[in-house]
């Protein structure tokens, strides 16, 4: 079974490498053909996606936005097989998976989405979570591959079904990230070490691995990305025009989409989310000492 | 003059017929043919697409509901341009987003025709008694042409800036009236909650600092209960949206517009958009007692 893969970024190029060091057959494109220079002379290169689709059962994609796996699947769908299979890694909205998902079907193709948690650094390490949607029996086809990737593979439902999954993990991690920044920055106002503050509260109800990891980058003051926050963004963007389609209120999301809206006025999009404390930093007393002294 | 009008609903309709009353010839296209009725008998001429209408006319109005309308009139097949004429204007008293207006406009003088946004608020009452607000956003000289025209649909009416400065205008509008609309809510039903006569407080804030149209109008109608439209919510929160994607795309702060516009998704989730904005009230309410 031929596999074809497109996106090779800080994502793709890791899952790339573990499909390969799994044994499975390869095949690439890119936009820029310099991306696929990580990889031996062997694997073929296609001039095209169509021509991708063409000699491939199972095309993967792992690309930024909506309109990028709109236009590539617009692509592939004149050149896939029937019962062909396209696997969509990116984060998008789960309104345009399910109407890929429905074009694919009226010409006996499948559509899956299976967005990803855990970064570049779990792809790296074969420690993804995948959360997919699709047709059930796709598992058999799917599960061997998604093993190569991630630590677990969860089929949540029916096209879009992924994306909605991934749509909530932003929802929850962004606004622990916030409520992370919050907890820092009333800790610094009021003359308190975070670092103590967020030892303690590591061994309590509150401990999360947010309040480990981007709390400690926030302790640290490295702001370095993880992930870029104007992904995250672009995420809440996209998951807030959902929930104003749905007419469904978010009012805790839309708040932190406006402290998100701010860092990136900020200019601080290619930064890790962490940054969420320097927006709070930007009103308000800012040092304790110096307002209890004067 | 010939004018053409495209979108001939609850706003559409009353302003076509002021224009038909000043003596113009009226070029019509609708999606229903029904929408054509009310123009029987003031001589109006009906075309089978945008394009003719504009092949027909010197002036355009179009007033339909967001900006894929927008494009799909003007830019789409059979759409505006494809039959333009040298000169022709175009203006657009739909409220879209002001960035998708300054494309439309940009892509409408690429092929050497004038656009002008000029989205109105006033709603149905005041297009019917022509007392609409108009903000205005495009070239001065091509406002001057068009003015006149306002001149018979509303009482206020402001060249703000260039193409997309109306609706920059109609958002900072929207923003002012959604957050007022949810303050005077959230005021009454403080009031309420604390068992105080909520007619009383309206009476004393209206000579105070806290008076506002809204709490005038809006309020007197929240203690009628009379939540008939008016403006509806879904408008609003449409409105709202259009505020916060700019929001986004620019990177600004606007926490309590983003606020209203989760209520507003409430409201409408909750069976209410057909309603006045007022709803707004009914949903605090609803929120704020025990389930039953």
């Amino acid at each position: 079974m031929k596999i074809g893969f497109i996106g090779l970024g800080g994502m793709g190029r890791p899952m790339v490498e573990h499909l390969r060091a799994a044994g499975h057959e390869l095949a690439v494109w890119s936009r820029r053909p310099v991306s696929a220079d990580f990889l031996p002379p062997e694997v073929p290169r296609a001039a095209a996606p169509v021509e991708l689709a063409r000699q491939c059962e199972i095309v993967c994609t792992n690309v930024t936005g909506s309109a990028d796996v709109a236009g590539l699947a617009a692509q592939l769908i004149d050149g896939l097989a029937p019962d062909s299979i396209h696997v969509d890694f990116s984060t998008i909205a789960p309104s345009v998976a399910r109407a890929i998902a429905a074009r694919y079907a009226e010409r006996g193709m499948h559509f899956v989405d299976a967005p990803v948690s855990g970064g570049t650094a779990g792809a790296r390490a074969k420690t993804l979570a995948i959360m997919w949607g699709g047709r059930e029996e796709l598992s058999a086809r799917l599960d061997p591959l998604f093993a190569c990737l991630g630590k677990s593979a969860v089929r949540v439902g029916a096209a879009g079904a992924g994306q909605v999954a991934k749509a909530s993990n932003q929802l929850v991690m962004v606004a622990a990230i916030q409520a992370a920044a919050e907890a820092a920055r009333l800790a610094a106002a009021s003359g308190v070490d975070f670092a103590k503050v967020r030892q303690a509260l590591l061994g309590g109800s509150a401990a999360s691995r947010v309040l480990d990891l981007f709390g400690g980058k926030m302790q640290a003051r490295d702001f370095a990305a993880g992930v870029e926050a104007r992904l995250h963004h672009k995420d809440f963007v996209t998951t807030l025009a959902e929930a104003t389609a749905q007419n469904i209120p978010l009012p805790v999301a839309s708040t932190v989409l406006q402290q998100l809206d701010v860092l990136m006025a900020a200019g601080w999009g290619m930064d890790d989310t962490s940054r969420l404390l320097c927006v709070l930093e930007r009103a308000g007393c800012n040092d304790f000492n110096e307002r209890n002294t004067t | 003059m010939n004018i053409g009008f495209i979108g001939l609903g609850l706003m559409g309709r009353p302003l076509a017929l002021h224009l038909a009353k000043a003596g113009h010839t009226l070029h019509l296209w609708a999606r229903r043919a029904a929408s054509l009725d009310p123009f029987k008998d003031v001589g109006a001429q009906a075309h089978a697409s945008p394009a003719e209408v504009a092949k027909h006319a010197d002036i355009v109005f179009t007033m339909v509901a967001d900006a894929p309308d927008v494009r799909e009139v003007t830019l789409g097949a059979d759409g505006i341009a494809a039959g333009s004429r040298k000169g022709l204007i175009v203006v657009d008293m739909s409220t879209i987003n002001p960035n998708a207006a300054r494309e439309i406009g940009a892509a409408l003088e690429a092929k050497g025709i004038e656009f002008v946004d000029a989205p109105v608020s006033g709603g149905e009452v005041g297009a019917i008694n022509s007392t609409l607000t108009i903000m205005v956003g495009g070239k001065p000289e091509v406002f001057a042409k068009v003015k006149p025209l306002f001149e018979k649909m509303g009482k206020s009416i402001t060249l703000i800036g260039g193409i997309g400065a109306g609706q920059v205008a109609k958002a900072c509008n929207q923003i002012l009236t959604g957050v007022g609309v949810m303050a005077v809510a959230e005021a009454f039903n403080f009031a309420a909650k604390n068992d105080v006569d909520v007619a009383k407080v309206r009476e004393a804030l209206l000579g105070g600092f806290a008076y506002s149209r809204i709490l005038e109008n809006h309020g007197q109608r929240m203690l009628d209960r009379n939540f008939k439209p008016g403006f509806k919510a879904w408008m609003h929160q449409k409105d709202l949206r259009i505020v916060m994607e700019e929001a986004h795309r620019l990177g600004l702060m606007l926490p309590a517009a983003a606020a209203t516009a989760q209520l507003f998704n409430a409201i409408v989730g909750s069976g209410m958009g057909e309603e006045d904005s007022i709803a707004a009230l009914k949903l605090l309410e609803k929120l704020s007692t025990p389930d039953q």
